[in-house]
């Protein structure tokens, strides 16, 4: 089946599906579902450890995520049905999931692959953070700031237009429109400013609705990504099925994402990492990701790096990289901000996660919960790439070893917020550099890591 | 907690709605006061499921589940309490949504559902709510408080464009309250559009609740 026919398959099952009320959709389909099903695989991540070392749990995993895709389904919001197929139907369509992608174009040009745990080459480095509040006038030089580094091998824009000739974005009318032409002519004008005319895409990042998507998606290249949320949990509606039809006609490739919460619809660790790795599942097969992605969320501190979700990130990642060829995509999240060592601390172990654990692409870092204003820079992610590169040289034990030494470093630091500085305060705006005191901590924390074993001084 | 009260304790905390209304009947062949059931058990018994759930000890669905059960237990007991002109505790009712230009909503439910529980009336209007929908939802009821939930950088303006229409509503006749929060929503960006209070987390967001209705959580 071609993605035009796949995608028509999904509109009729979202039309012909059992009809079923959105509470029970949450209550039985998902809950107590994934509650049956957990119990029927004996899944229990009870490891001390913060990468998997347990093949075994993780194809257990692989497994309950599959039954449990074809129990619960798809729930389609405008019709009230689910979008269901049968296991076989999901396994066959795992099998035709692309293992390989080319992005960008020329000498910048990214070959993502799926990766296995212990892959020798690291994931694509996705330098960028999401939907940072941040003024107009700081949108180009922060773009700037990523695409410039050598490590970034691919760029979101990293802040939001917030406004359109004076007035305030609003989504779905033709302010929307207008901010969705402007963000793709500005990332191309920042990467040709950069020297890196041909640096892939990941937008239109702006696009809430379906109205700036389907505008602007004709002036993307068959050779950017577009990013395209899913409702959590394991829920579409036809603005999101627009989107993607829309992408599939003009030949481009999809990054669907699903960000799920810890100790929401999907209960505790448990539950969750089934759910999180039946996400990915239905995003490869439904949603027609290239490469699929999640950014796992604590409810309370808004980040993705305490240890029970890193674990749970491991064990759905590693489920998926041993048993198929989807490649995948983490969006992270941490407390700390610009200038804080937590920041730093907190990317290392969740590096050290994502590549231990078969990563594809890894998008980020997204400082001080991605919601404070001017929280994001170049230096950040210059040193995830550096960290991703020196990770594949050691082995998950070393890196094992590592992830507990920076979570230690960081864990008590989260309830404090230590979100840190904004851009301005630690960029010369001018120069597009940074400052000597987020240099210093950068330095600081990266010699410390070496001394750990890390070895981003080979990098 | 009397020890009378632990069989319906266990039914709300299970989440078993049958359980609960077998045990609120032996109760009330007990002879025991439907107002001392409400504030002698479901309400302590939800508050320590508020904690629990604030540490994440217990999730979402558990919480859904409790408040089911409290729910059944409700409707059995409002009734009663109806025809013996016993008065409960009235907290407020309100609106909450996740406003235009967002479709998160798990954070929003969040807080509804911990509200619910915590003996607010509150209609869940959805997600990417237009601003006028809101006011027209909230007239119709008289709402005490209009919760605003937004977690992308576009919902901001109908946000403020939801607090405007409230505030100038001559239906609502000022007393409403609005409490605002999400990923994009300071405390500042709160006061300096005109909300009453801001919250970042759900538990947070039941206090701001009590403090805006004046009553003690």
């Amino acid at each position: 089946m071609n993605q035009k026919a796949k995608i028509f398959d999904v509109v009729r099952r979202s039309i012909e599906g059992p009809i079923v009320s959105e509470q029970d959709f949450d209550m039985k389909h998902i809950y107590q579902n994934l509650k049956k099903i957990v119990k029927k695989y004996d899944i229990r991540l009870e490891s001390e450890n913060i990468i998997n070392f347990n093949d075994e749990l993780a194809d257990r995993v692989w497994d309950a995520a599959i039954e449990f895709l074809a129990k619960a389904g798809i729930f389609c919001k405008d019709t009230g049905r689910i979008i269901q197929y049968t296991e076989e139907e999901i396994r066959q369509s795992i099998r035709m999931a692309p293992d390989h992608a080319v992005f960008g174009e020329g000498n910048d040009t990214v070959h993502e692959y799926a990766r296995t745990a212990d892959d020798p080459r690291p994931p694509v480095n996705l330098g960028g953070s999401v939907n940072v509040p941040c003024p107009n006038e700081y949108f180009v030089p922060i773009m700037l700031s990523y695409m410039q580094e050598p490590r970034v091998d691919f760029h979101c824009p990293t802040t939001n237009l917030t406004t359109i000739n004076g007035l305030e974005l609003r989504t779905r009318t033709p302010l929307e429109i207008f901010a969705a032409y402007e963000e793709v002519a500005l990332f191309r004008h920042v990467a040709a400013m950069s020297g890196r005319a041909g640096m892939p895409y990941n937008g239109v990042g702006i696009s809430v609705s379906d109205v700036g998507e389907l505008a602007a998606s004709h002036l993307m290249k068959k050779t950017d990504s577009h990013s395209i949320g899913i409702i959590s949990e394991l829920k579409v509606d036809y603005a999101i099925l627009n989107k993607i039809a829309q992408c599939v006609m003009l030949d481009h490739q999809v990054m669907p994402y699903a960000n799920p919460i810890y100790g929401g619809l999907g209960g505790g660790l448990n539950t969750q990492v089934v759910l999180l790795t039946a996400e990915m599942i239905a995003l490869s097969i439904v949603f027609m990701g290239t490469t699929v992605g999640t950014t796992p969320t604590h409810p309370n501190l808004f980040c993705s790096t305490t240890k029970e979700l890193l674990q749970m990130t491991s064990v759905a990642f590693q489920a998926i990289s041993r048993n198929s060829h989807i490649m995948t995509r983490l969006t992270h999240t941490m407390v700390g901000g610009l200038a804080t060592k937590t920041f730093l601390y907190e990317i290392i172990a969740s590096c050290l996660v994502a590549v231990k654990s078969g990563l594809a692409r890894l998008q980020g870092p997204r400082a001080a919960t991605g919601a404070i204003t001017g929280a994001c820079s170049g230096l950040e992610a210059r040193f995830q790439g550096e960290v991703l590169h020196a990770a594949v040289k050691i082995d998950r034990q070393k890196a094992e070893e590592i992830a507990r030494k920076a979570y230690e470093k960081y864990k008590d630091d989260l309830d404090k917020k230590p979100y840190g500085k904004p851009f301005w305060e630690v960029y010369d705006v001018k120069t597009v550099q940074p400052s000597q005191e987020w240099l210093d901590v950068y330095n600081a924390v990266r010699e410390e890591a070496i001394g750990w074993g890390l070895p981003l001084d080979q990098v | 907690m009397n020890e009378k009260y632990l069989n319906l304790k266990e039914a709300i905390c299970d989440g078993d709605d049958e359980a609960a209304l077998d045990e609120v009947e032996n109760l009330l062949e007990a002879s025991a006061n439907p107002l001392d059931i409400f504030t002698d058990c479901v309400e302590p018994t939800l508050n320590e499921l508020g904690e629990q759930f604030a540490k994440l000890e217990i999730f979402l669905p558990d919480l859904v589940l409790a408040g089911e059960a409290v729910a059944a237990i409700q409707s059995k007991l409002l009734p009663i309490m109806q025809e013996q002109n016993i008065k409960g505790r009235q907290k407020g009712r309100g609106v909450i949504a996740t406003v235009s230009g967002d479709i998160h909503d798990i954070g929003k439910n969040m807080v509804c559902l911990m509200m619910q529980i915590n003996g607010f009336e509150m209609v869940d209007l959805g997600v990417d709510v237009a601003p006028m929908e809101i006011l027209r939802r909230a007239e119709e009821m008289d709402a005490d408080i209009v919760a605003l939930s937004g977690l992308m950088l576009p919902s901001l303006p109908f946000m403020k464009e939801t607090i405007e229409l409230v505030r100038h509503s001559s239906k609502l006749g000022g007393h409403t309250k609005i409490m605002v929060g999400g990923g994009p929503v300071t405390k500042e960006w709160a006061d300096a559009n005109g909300a009453d209070g801001y919250s970042d987390d759900s538990i947070g967001a039941v206090k701001l609740a009590h403090e805006l209705m004046g009553l003690s959580a």
